[in-house]
C-alpha cells in the first residue's frame, strides 16, 4: 500500500494538563493531548480520534470533560483556538444509548438542534430535511424515536448533534453490543460524517480495539501508571498516543483484513493487557 | 385451550377479544357472587338498584353534580399549584418546601380542619381548600418522583445542543414528563374522589354526595351506600377514562415501548 502524502495543521482541540479529583481521589492525572488538523491534497479529510482504554480507566469522565459537561479539577480542554475552556454544546455528544427527545418525532429533535445555530426557521428546516435524506431517514422524519430501529436511532442522533456543534463529535462505544454488519455500517457512518467538512473532528471512545484502529487516524491509548512494585497507582492519563496515518494504517479500503493491521491489533492488545 | 393457559402464563400478551372475554367472565362471577351470597347483610343487586331510584327521585342527581364539581375543581387547582411546586424544586430554595410539603400526606384531615376554617369564608371554600390540600400533598410526591428519576443523560442531551438551564427544564422536566404528569393526575383524581366523602362528611354546607353517603351509613342503610359507592365508582372510571384519553391524545409517543399497551 502506498501511503497517502499529508501534513499536520492548525490545533483544533487540546486537552492541557487535566486532572480530575472525587473527594480527594484522582481520577484524571495530567491528561494532555491535542487534535490537529489533518490535510490531505485534493480531498475533503476530516480527523477521527480513538480513545481506547481498559473499563473504568477514566474515559467516560474525559469524554465528559471534553463534552464540557463536567469541569476538571484542574486544567483545560478548549477547541477552535478559543482561549477559553470549552462549553457544552460547542462539543456534540453521542452517547452509548443514543439519548433522544422520545416527546418529539424525528423532526422534532433535529430542529432542536438546527435553531440552536440557525435561527431562520426555513434554512433551519432545510438543513435538517438535507441532513435526513443524506442519511436515508427522509420517510422517518414524522415518527417517534421509540418507533426508530437502533441503526436509524444512532444515525438521529449523530445528525442532531452534528447540526448543533462546531465540527467535533465526541461517541460514547458505539461499537458497543452491535452484530459484525451493523459494527461495518457503524464505522463506514463515522468515516462518512467525518469526510463531510475539513475541520470535522469524531472522537470515539471504545474498548473496542479493532474496531477503533480501524475507523481512527489517530489513536489515545488510557491507562494507569504503576509502581516499582506493579501496583497500579490512582489517576489515568493518556499513556501511549499512536499516528495510524505515519503507520499507513487508514484510509484504505478493507484495511482489516491487511497483516500489518491484524499486526498492530496484536501489539495494541498486548499493550492494553499491561494497563 | 391455548387461551386458557395464555392467561395464566406470565407475561402473555392477550388479543382484544381475549382480553374482553376474560373481564366480561369475571364481572359475570363477581355479579353471581354477589346476587347469590349468602352473606343476609349484603344488599342484594335488586334492592340497591332500587335504592340508587328512591335517591335518585329526592335529588340525588343534583348532590352528585354538585361533588363532581367541587372535586374537578379541587383536581384543576391541585394539579396547577403541586405541578408548579414540583417544578420549582428545580431551584434547590424552594427544594426543602417540596420536600416539607410531601411530607405532610401523613396528616389527617379532621385535625387540620381548624385552621383551614380559620381562612375559608365560606363553606365551599373551606372543602375545596382541605380537598385541594389533601389532593395536592400527594400529586406534589408523585411529580416529585417522576423529576428524581429522570436520567442524567437527558440532561446531557440537552446541555449539547446548547440549551440554557431553563430552557432544559421546559425541555426535559415540563414538556418531556407530560405524559407521566397525567399518570400522576390520573392517581390523584382518585384520591380526590376518596378524599371527597372524607371532607363532605367535615363540611356539611352544600350537600353532596359524601354527605349523603355518611347519612346513609350513619343509618344503617347499606343498599343505599352500595347504591351510592356504586355511583362514584362509575363517575370516577368515567373520569379515569376521559384523564387517559387526553394522555393518549397529547402524548401519543407514551405508549409506543410498552408491552401491556
Amino acid at each position: 500500500m502506498a501511503s497517502t502524502p499529508y501534513s499536520l495543521g492548525q490545533t483544533l482541540l487540546k486537552i492541557d494538563n487535566v486532572c480530575l479529583e472525587y473527594d480527594g481521589r484522582p481520577v484524571l492525572k495530567n491528561v494532555n493531548a491535542e487534535v490537529r488538523k489533518i490535510i490531505v491534497p485534493g480531498r475533503v479529510q476530516g480527523q477521527v480520534v480513538g480513545i481506547l482504554g481498559p473499563s473504568g480507566c477514566g474515559k467516560t469522565t474525559l469524554f465528559r470533560i471534553i463534552a464540557g459537561l463536567m469541569p476538571p479539577t484542574s486544567g483545560r480542554v478548549s477547541v477552535n483556538s478559543f482561549d477559553r475552556p470549552v462549553k457544552a454544546g460547542e462539543v456534540g455528544v453521542v452517547a452509548q444509548s443514543y439519548p433522544l427527545f422520545e416527546h418529539r418525532t424525528v423532526f422534532g429533535n433535529m430542529m432542536l438542534g438546527a435553531q440552536q445555530k440557525e435561527k431562520d426557521a426555513k434554512v433551519a428546516r432545510d438543513k435538517v430535511m438535507a441532513l435526513l435524506r443524506e442519511f436515508g431517514l427522509e420517510d422517518k422524519f414524522n415518527l417517534y424515536p421509540a418507533q426508530l430501529s437502533g441503526g436509524q436511532r444512532q444515525r438521529c442522533a449523530i445528525i442532531q448533534q452534528i447540526l448543533c456543534s462546531e465540527h467535533f463529535l465526541l461517541m460514547d462505544e458505539p461499537f458497543s453490543g452491535l452484530d459484525l454488519l451493523m459494527l461495518e455500517k457503524t464505522c463506514e457512518l463515522i468515516a462518512k460524517v467525518a469526510d463531510m467538512d475539513d475541520l470535522n473532528t469524531i472522537i470515539v471512545v471504545t474498548h473496542d480495539v479493532t474496531a477503533a484502529c480501524s475507523v481512527a487516524d489517530h489513536l489515545w491509548v488510557m491507562g494507569r501508571d504503576s509502581d516499582a512494585s506493579g501496583n497500579k497507582l490512582p489517576g489515568s492519563r493518556i499513556v501511549q498516543e499512536y499516528n495510524l496515518i505515519e503507520r499507513d494504517l487508514c484510509w484504505h479500503p478493507n484495511i482489516i483484513t491487511t497483516p500489518q493491521f491484524t499486526s498492530f491489533v496484536r501489539e495494541l492488545k498486548e499493550e492494553f493487557r499491561r494497563l | 385451550m391455548n387461551h386458557v393457559a395464555a392467561v395464566f402464563a406470565p407475561n402473555s400478551v392477550l388479543s382484544r377479544n381475549t382480553v374482553r372475554i376474560l373481564v366480561a367472565t369475571q364481572v359475570t362471577i363477581v355479579f353471581l357472587l354477589w346476587a347469590f351470597s349468602p352473606f343476609v347483610l349484603l344488599p342484594k343487586p335488586v334492592e340497591v338498584l332500587r335504592a340508587l331510584g328512591d335517591m335518585w327521585q329526592e335529588g340525588l342527581g343534583g348532590e352528585l353534580i354538585t361533588s363532581f364539581y367541587l372535586n374537578l375543581e379541587a383536581i384543576a387547582v391541585a394539579t396547577v399549584v403541586s405541578l408548579l411546586l414540583a417544578y420549582s424544586a428545580v431551584m434547590p430554595f424552594f427544594r426543602p418546601v417540596v420536600a416539607l410539603l410531601s411530607k405532610l400526606r401523613f396528616l389527617s384531615l379532621v385535625g387540620l380542619t381548624f385552621f383551614f376554617t380559620l381562612m375559608a369564608k365560606t363553606g365551599h371554600e373551606l372543602k375545596l381548600s382541605l380537598l385541594v390540600f389533601s389532593v395536592s400533598v400527594f400529586f406534589v410526591t408523585g411529580m416529585a418522583d417522576v423529576i428524581d428519576s429522570i436520567p442524567k443523560e437527558k440532561f446531557d442531551l440537552a446541555r449539547t445542543l446548547r440549551m440554557g438551564e431553563w430552557r432544559v427544564v421546559w425541555e426535559v422536566i415540563v414538556l418531556g414528563q407530560v405524559d407521566k404528569a397525567f399518570d400522576v393526575l390520573r392517581q390523584n383524581a382518585a384520591i380526590g374522589w376518596m378524599m371527597l366523602t372524607m371532607v363532605e362528611g367535615i363540611v356539611r354546607s352544600e350537600g353532596g354526595v359524601g354527605t349523603i353517603l355518611l347519612d346513609q351509613n350513619h343509618h344503617f342503610r347499606l343498599a343505599a351506600v352500595f347504591a351510592i359507592q356504586l355511583t362514584i365508582l362509575m363517575l370516577g372510571l368515567l373520569q379515569d377514562y376521559g384523564i387517559g384519553m387526553m394522555k393518549n391524545l397529547f402524548c401519543p409517543y407514551a405508549a409506543l415501548t410498552l408491552e401491556r399497551k
